[in-house]
């Protein structure tokens, strides 16, 4: 399976002495740690994530073992998609990225060690602590209390890390990865204490109010920022083109810090907050068209002319469908946002089919990509097989859109079926299994391609002790 | 038992609302580091050369011209 004609990276390029020079710069020690330990709980939570898939379709299934049961494993494939995996292979490659966008080494590798071991701490801590039900409560923010100050500290080691490193940069302009990353750090900062501690003080409409904020913001001012300093690196870094327009991707990167904070209360809409709060929610999430219109086009633009690229380089295959999938879910979110839109969708299955397909559609498969491009050079070898690497994408394509689709329409037809009050709930629960059979094989074949991913990532890891410097891709 | 439910709210918005200061002050400052001039499209070829890992495609470089080169050296702090 690893022949050299068979596992050529596309694009593949000769590497200069230079550029051997230049790679010796970087140790690459923290981004290693962070993308084996992300990669793991990928895997593993994926588990859980068939799961809990399989329980709606078999009710019974594991029977009322507590740990086991649907309360206790939700929270833990949220918290562990989200921070165990996602987030966790975010930093790792933004350990990557930075360093060498600045043209110095990081700042401090101890200090990037010291943060991935707190990490996994923490998420060792959660799947403890989840499981035994010692749960917060608060959709997103269920980790208990010193959990969250951990998250905090070790937050404050990657942001203290990766802002020292940008501070020591040898060229005076950053370009927009750079951008979105300091972003990043900073809007979480604000979501992470907001969302986590602030909430623990109110009560009723005003807690639901804060909490959704701070859901949406997650999404928002978490993930899609660092998803998109992913994209814009891994983008034309796969390609060797360079990116449409810079001025645009900044017209887009401003336009996301000014609106997105806003929206979150569209969550809320006929619901007992003020109509004020509700008009001003879905006023700024119609104008987040705005940052997705510069960032899409931008993309769609720099691959002008080299679209016959995806036909063999698997991390473009990745990289654009996320950008369709971040196009589409982007196009759902201020649609959802309406009043006549929200009233039949809202608390349907087409919340999470609309949060599956960005957080898994879009920012997962940019993940997926930069792993697929940095995992072989960090670790000096070849990927173990391209060829599983195109399983890895048609099978969580396959399984994504699958899933996404089922969730939308089955979302539209329980909102549907909640607004006739002839219709019994208990019935609506029943008609939905159809659906719900569907969301668990289309889990299987997502799964089947996580797994795929996982070992051809950590093959490639494991193999590259007997692979010499002369078999470095590009 | 003392409501605490506006004095965190409150502390949630003083919080944007520091944010939402350095979100200005750095959008501003952008303009004065040149990221809205001619030379704001630097940058993007230069990311392609950063890592020393890859070629600039012949259309990257024909697009970016020799004399971008000389910028970026006199861009260099050291």
């Amino acid at each position: 399976m690893q022949g050299e004609a068979s596992i050529r990276s596309a694009g593949e390029i000769p590497v200069s002495s230079a550029a051997r020079a230049n790679e010796s710069l970087h140790e690459d020690t923290t981004a290693k740690l962070f993308l084996i330990s992300s990669i793991s709980y990928f895997f593993i939570v994926g588990i859980i994530a068939v799961l809990i898939a399989a329980k709606f379709v078999w009710p019974q299934l594991l029977g009322t073992i507590p740990f086991l049961t649907y309360g206790r494993l939700r929270p833990l494939h949220v918290n562990g998609m989200l921070f165990g995996w996602l987030l966790a292979a975010d930093m790792g490659l933004m350990y990557y990225v930075i360093p060498r966008l600045c043209g110095v080494r990081l700042w401090s590798e101890k200090l990037g060690v010291a943060t991935a071991a707190l990490w996994n701490v923490i998420i060792l801590g959660a799947v403890v602590s989840l499981l035994m039900g010692w749960n917060q409560g608060l959709e997103y923010a269920e980790l208990p209390l010193p959990l969250d100050v951990m998250v905090v500290v070790a937050w404050i080691m990657f942001g203290a890390n990766i802002f020292a490193t940008v501070a020591t940069r040898k060229y005076t302009q950053m370009y927009v990865t750079i951008w979105y990353c300091l972003g990043t750090i900073l809007w979480t900062a604000f979501v992470y204490l907001t969302g986590n501690f602030a909430v623990l003080f109110t009560t009723g409409v005003n807690q639901a109010n804060l909490n959704w904020m701070y859901v949406h913001n997650a999404v928002g001012l978490i993930f899609t920022p660092v998803g998109l300093a992913i994209a814009y690196y891994f983008i034309p870094k796969s390609s060797n083109t360079p990116l449409f327009s810079h001025k645009l991707s900044m017209i887009g990167f401003w336009s996301l810090a000014f609106v997105y904070v806003w929206t979150g209360a569209h969550h809320m809409l006929h619901g007992p907050i003020s109509q004020w709060l509700q008009t001003i929610a879905i006023v700024f999430s119609l104008m987040l068209l705005i940052p997705v219109w510069a960032v899409v086009y931008n993309f769609f633009a720099t691959m002008k002319g080299q679209w016959d690229q995806l036909r063999d380089n698997v991390q473009l295959k990745f990289l654009m469908t996320g950008v369709i999938f971040y196009l589409l879910t982007c196009f759902q979110g201020p649609m959802h946002s309406l009043r006549t839109v929200n009233a039949i969708v809202s608390k349907t299955d087409w919340i999470p089919g609309h949060a599956h397909m960005a957080v898994l559609g879009a920012f997962s498969f940019f993940a997926i990509a930069g792993c697929y491009f940095v995992v072989p050079r960090i670790f000096k070898t070849n990927l173990f097989s391209e060829s599983l690497a195109n399983w890895s994408f048609w099978l969580l394509l396959i399984g994504g859109v699958g899933f996404f689709v089922t969730l939308w329409l089955g979302g539209f037809w329980q909102g549907w079926q909640w607004n006739n009050p002839a219709i019994p709930f208990i019935d609506t629960v029943i008609n939905l299994k159809p659906v719900w059979s569907v969301r668990f094989f289309s889990g299987i074949l997502m799964f089947g391609g996580i797994v795929t991913f996982a070992y051809n990532i950590l093959a490639t890891m494991v193999g590259s002790k007997g692979q010499s410097e002369k078999s470095l891709p590009v | 038992m003392k409501d605490y439910v506006y004095p965190s709210i409150f502390f949630a918005y003083f919080f944007f609302l520091i944010l939402l200061i350095g979100a200005i002050f750095f959008f501003f400052r952008s303009f004065k580091d040149g990221y809205w001039g001619a030379e704001g499209e630097d940058v993007k070829y230069r990311m392609l050369e950063d890592d020393g890992d890859g070629q600039m495609s012949r259309a990257a470089t024909s697009a970016r011209g020799e004399s971008s080169n000389k910028k970026d050296e006199a861009a260099l702090k050291r």
